[in-house]
């Protein structure tokens, strides 16, 4: 037991920098009280260090901690994932004007923001029903915090409510779910005995829909699906941008590395033979993909059609943020290793175009005070770089080529034409079309309108420029030469104990 | 041991919470709604427990009790700097943010 | 053909990004060096395409084998290997052209060169016109070189943004409202056009070169050979359900951009917005791409269907032929009248195209290069007037013939060649068209002609309100043509008169190709 303990441990080193890191820059801050940036240095190390460690992880496939997690390619992907808009979050924190404008309390900031990274790493390879819900908590605990950090701004605090409201109440409903699927399974509570045990013996067939919707709420809540995405737009317009964007990209990838984990190992018939390889089943009797594909469809019509009516961009970009966990939903409904290595190839170029997207939202409230869609009019001349910038960012989000955004939804209509979805394909492209409406109207305002009279050029830091090349280089770049993000997410498909 | 009376209880205390989340509008009486719905929880997984007689399920009720106090906790927290900028905790009253 | 190891075409498709990156650098100030380097990049584009048309073996079929494409260059762009669940993910960089491109590859370099030059005048942001514009170019000498469906529609979506742009930031008064429209319109196009791509992908296998194992495949060769069609694949077999589904996507993704009635109603309003310039580029080359699609990859790809559907093909060009001269008769506005005659006259392409025998494929094609050079001079015109009078009011105008002869002259030149008058180019691919079509849908051709009729009315009728007829003394002194005009012009010109009188100096080049194509259509008719 302490042998496979301490066996373990070496397999958690990603996780253990986290928390010491967590704890140094808590200490940091304490002692260095007149420098409250060393903490947030401090707290980006121990990130970069994480990623390192992760990376020397890659290929492995263990569980560890009897059981509670798995370090396999999965994780690692999403570990990676998180890890790297951790830093992309640090570095945006370093420029931006709200962040640093509460100074002193610039040490909780990034403790919690490390607590928060920690809390994701776990999720991401969570296999125990107690790990799950212990991680999930970790990550919203921070997050609740962090939402509302800008907190004499009445509507950060008021984001902060709002999130911690919902947080709460689908915490409780996916802990009422797993009390049912603990009862029903005859107390397991590991996510392999859990499906060992439904595939043994039947259960009631309505009893396992209400605790998997249950579930669903929960995880829901998480990568904000419709009808569990309440909370999303004012959360991302409440709290300060770089945690809308953290929120947006990290929050959803380990949201969905935890709803694609539980379900494809739970919920698959794992004694079916004869398969072709990367093709599973669902449970006899129970269509768990019908309910993935409705919800998909659900959140991504929705999401773009609100979208369509907003006026603040970090709200039009809360509902494009919901678009796309539909678009992502997608690849989950169709059952095959192929949609999960087309939602795995989503999100790197997500994370990519979705956080340039708020970067630049940023830089344009710290030198305007304003998130609204008018305050963007004549950008794209009074700062092209940076127009060009938001347009690359937004034809990326839009799925055209020849950005990674399109590499991303080829792969995704890939996967679903493959399965014969057609359908749920001709859903996803139409709705492409709507969200592209939106987008546009932001480009229009950028370019086709002229500037206010007294606004002169806008001027950038020579850094603030560089993190921008750092996001839209790669969302270029992915979208002409794809072949590293599709071997990396195919080789990353791969879950433990799953063939 | 019948476990049907502790499922029914434990259901209806939860709908309860979940209608008390829903429809209160006073911050306090939600959260307390929410303690509400993650003791129907507990309750459901101790009677499975005892039933099944395997202790995990216990196990699990002590870490969402912890859970359900550090929720409390940084909820009030978050409602007293919330009363503190609005003068309120009631959520109808909370709205520069469209709901 | 090579220079400095790269091939004519890559070198075709990829200037006038040279020609923007060059732009990019230049300082806000210097408009001048900016002009010339756009002048530059496309007139080596032109000299380029010339080469092209000397060294183009008439003889070779092209459309469905490697060995009858021409300058081809093929190397491997993605090759993934190696996982269980994808198979092999292979996109080549496929470039080459046959009898089919080769007209509009030239079209696409003369007309970007002359639209240079129509955009001399561009009162802002010239740095960001001229890029757009060059970035545009390559996009659409991409659609016309490139043979692999990936590559393809790369290359027809990077046309959207900077069109968007040029008819959103430079157009008229409704720009805005134009430009989304167009962008909307066209991106439903793209995404149905990107389904049937992905069908298309998942249902081809080609055996790898080396190894001999079979992979999916973007060549559009390989997927005009049913052979290649795996068993059990979705788009496998004659006539099923998913080949009809897939072939309307399809369709309705290339009709848009043609524009097919009823998918049209874009067209008034981008070709109103958008500056002159743009309009000869949205009419001499990009609704060409619609027609061209369905001809380099519906027609092959589902002959069966193309001979099912071709009787539908001929019914809608009939409606737009008809439709598209009656909305022309209708107009007050000199540019939506040009616009409206544009459905009209892609409206003979298409019924060419649906009479699938070699008369009337050819009469298409040529139609296609014709109404390139043709409307383009028509919508150079208009501008032309509208830069003087700032006004596209048909009735305002009148007696322009006296105030200015020259502009009256050239004038003369497009409209009769639009009304397809004997002698000039417009005439022969309307009658090749005609004639074709009458073999195979007979009625709806008798009730085509009907178009020509309406398209003399109100070509003739527009003629004599603006330049017969009492001079309007507001504009008796209007400037005659300009230098600069004349020099976009008369080139334009001296094409319609010389292949009205000498077709066979651009029907060499296509004939075998189109022969072939109709020989691979014709053999895929079993329904």
């Amino acid at each position: 037991m302490v042998d496979q303990a301490l066996l373990s441990l070496a397999k958690f080193l990603p996780e253990i920098t986290l928390a010491i890191t967590f704890c140094l820059a808590l200490l940091v801050g304490v002692i260095f009280r007149s420098r409250p940036r060393l903490s947030m240095w401090v707290a980006l190390l121990g990130v970069v260090v994480s990623i390192a460690l992760t990376i020397r992880e890659m290929g492995i496939t263990e569980s560890v901690f009897s059981g509670m997690i798995a370090v396999d390619p999965f994780a690692t992907f999403f570990k990676l994932i998180v890890g790297s808009s951790a830093i992309f979050i640090f570095l945006f924190s370093l420029y931006s004007a709200e962040v640093l404008s509460t100074m002193k309390r610039l040490v909780e900031y990034s403790s919690l923001l490390v607590a928060m990274t920690l809390g994701m790493y776990l999720m991401v390879g969570a296999t125990n029903l107690l790990m799950m819900v212990l991680s999930i908590e970790l990550t919203g605990l921070s997050s609740y915090v962090l939402a509302g950090y800008t907190k004499e701004a009445s509507d950060s605090s008021e984001a902060s409510l709002k999130y911690i409201i919902y947080g709460a109440l689908s915490t409780g409903l996916m802990l009422y779910g797993i009390s049912i699927l603990f009862g029903l399974t005859g107390g397991a509570m590991d996510i392999y005995a859990i499906n060992r045990a439904l595939v043994t013996s039947p259960v009631n067939p309505i009893a396992l829909l209400v605790a998997s919707l249950l579930i669903i709420a929960g995880l829901g809540y998480k990568i904000s699906a419709v009808p569990f995405h309440f909370w999303t737009p004012d959360v991302y317009e409440g709290a300060p941008i770089t945690i809308t964007a953290f929120l947006s990209v990290a929050s959803k990838a380990a949201g969905f590395a935890m709803l694609i984990r539980f379900f494809k190992i739970a919920f698959i018939d794992s004694s079916a033979v004869g398969l072709p390889a990367g093709i599973w089943i669902t449970l006899q009797g129970f269509e768990w993909n019908k309910i993935i594909a409705i919800l998909s469809v659900l959140t991504m019509t929705l999401g773009n059609l609100v979208a369509v009516w907003q006026n603040n961009l970090k709200r039009l970009l809360a509902y494009s943020s919901i678009a796309h966990a539909g678009y992502m939903l997608m690849g989950l409904a169709i059952l095959s290793d192929k949609g999960i290595a087309a939602v795995l190839i989503y999100f790197v170029v997500y994370m990519f175009m979705n956080l340039g997207a708020f970067y630049v939202v940023m830089l344009v409230s710290n030198k305007t005070g304003s998130e609204d869609i008018d305050s963007y009019k004549g950008l794209g001349f009074r700062s092209p770089f940076i127009g060009v910038s938001m347009v690359i960012f937004f034809i990326s989000l839009a799925g055209l080529p020849p950005t990674a955004g399109f590499i991303g939804k080829l792969f995704i209509f890939a996967s679903l034409l493959d399965a014969k979805w057609i359908w749920l394909a001709v859903v996803g492209a139409i709705n492409s079309v709507i969200s592209l409406y939106y987008y546009v109207r932001v480009v229009r305002n950028m370019f086709l309108r002229d500037p206010d009279e007294n606004s002169g050029p806008l001027k950038f830091s020579v850094p603030e420029i560089v993190l921008l090349l750092l996001l839209v280089v790669p969302t270029l770049l992915f979208g002409l030469y794809y072949s590293p993000i599709v071997d990396f997410a195919n080789a990353s498909a791969r879950m433990l104990g799953v063939h | 041991m019948e476990l049907q009376p502790y499922l029914l209880l434990s259901a209806i205390t939860f709908v309860i919470g979940v209608v008390g989340v829903l429809s209160r509008r006073n911050a306090i009486i939600v959260f307390m709604s929410i303690e509400l719905m993650l003791n129907s929880v507990n309750l459901s997984l101790v009677a499975f427990s005892a039933f099944l007689g395997d202790v995990t399920g216990q196990m699990l009720v002590f870490f969402a009790m912890t859970v359900a106090a550090a929720e409390a906790a940084i909820g009030l927290a978050i409602i007293i700097s919330m009363f503190r900028n609005k003068q309120t905790v009631n959520i109808d009253d909370i709205n520069i943010l469209k709901w | 053909m090579e220079f400095v190891g790269i091939g004519v075409l890559s070198w075709i498709t990829f200037l006038p990004i040279i020609g923007m990156i060059l732009i990019l650098f230049i300082p806000k100030e210097n408009q001048k060096a900016m002009k010339w380097t756009a002048v530059a990049a496309t007139f080596l584009q032109l000299v380029l395409a010339v080469m092209i048309y000397f060294h183009f073996n008439k003889g070779s079929l092209g459309i469905n084998t490697q060995e009858g494409m021409q300058f081809v260059e093929k190397m491997s762009w993605i090759d993934i290997r190696g996982v269980p669940w994808f198979g092999r993910i292979h996109v080549d960089y496929f470039l080459g052209i046959d009898g089919l491109s080769v007209p509009m590859v030239i079209l696409t370099a003369l007309i970007s060169f002359i639209a240079v030059f129509a955009s001399w005048k561009i009162p802002k942001a010239l740095k960001g016109y001229m890029a757009m514009l060059l970035l545009l170019d390559t996009g659409m000498m991409g659609v016309f070189v490139s043979l692999d469906f990936f590559l393809f529609y790369v290359f027809w979506e990077v046309m959207l943004l900077p069109m968007y742009f040029l008819i959103g930031i430079w157009g008229g008064p409704r720009r805005e409202y134009a430009a989304i429209k167009f962008f909307l319109y066209t991106l439903l196009g793209s995404v149905l056009i990107l389904l049937a791509m992905i069908a298309l992908y998942f249902s081809v296998t080609v055996p790898d070169g080396a190894t001999g194992e079979r992979m999916y495949t973007f060549n559009m060769l390989a997927m005009m050979n049913p052979a290649n069609f795996q068993p059990g694949t979705l788009l496998a077999g004659v006539g099923t359900y998913w080949r009809h589904l897939a072939y309307i996507a399809l369709f309705i993704g290339f009709a848009i951009k043609v524009p097919i009635f009823p998918f049209h109603t874009w067209l008034p309003d981008a070709h109103v917005e958008a500056p002159t310039a743009i309009s000869v580029i949205l009419a001499g080359v990009l609704l060409k791409m619609g027609t061209y699609g369905l001809l380099r990859i519906s027609y092959p790809m589902f002959p069966e269907l193309a001979n099912y559907y071709s009787w539908a093909l001929a019914l809608v060009a009939v409606i737009n032929i008809i439709y598209g001269a009656l909305c022309a008769m209708a107009q007050q506005d000199f540019k939506k009248l040009i616009a409206y005659s544009s459905i009209s006259h892609m409206g003979i392409v298409l019924l060419g195209m649906a009479a699938l025998n070699t008369q009337g494929m050819i009469g298409a094609v040529f139609q296609m290069f014709n109404h390139g050079t043709i409307t383009a001079m028509l919508f150079l015109i208009v501008g032309v007037i509208y830069d003087r009078a700032h006004t596209r009011d048909i009735d305002a105008f009148g007696g322009l013939a006296i105030t200015m002869p020259k502009y009256t002259g050239i004038m003369t030149v497009a409209f009769f060649a639009a009304l397809g008058l004997p002698g000039l180019s417009g005439f022969l691919s309307e009658a090749f068209s005609f004639l074709g079509a009458f073999q195979t849908h007979r009625v709806l051709t008798i009730v085509a002609t009907l178009g020509i009729v309406l398209t003399a009315a109100y070509m003739l009728w527009t003629l004599q309100r603006v330049f017969l007829g009492q001079p309007n003394e507001k504009w008796a002194s209007l400037p005659d043509i300009n230098g600069r005009e004349l020099f976009t012009l008369v080139p334009l010109a001296v094409i319609v008169l010389v292949l009205g009188i000498c077709p066979s100096l651009l029907l060499d080049l296509m004939t075998s190709s189109l022969n072939h194509l109709v020989e691979v259509v014709r053999a895929g008719a079993v329904l």
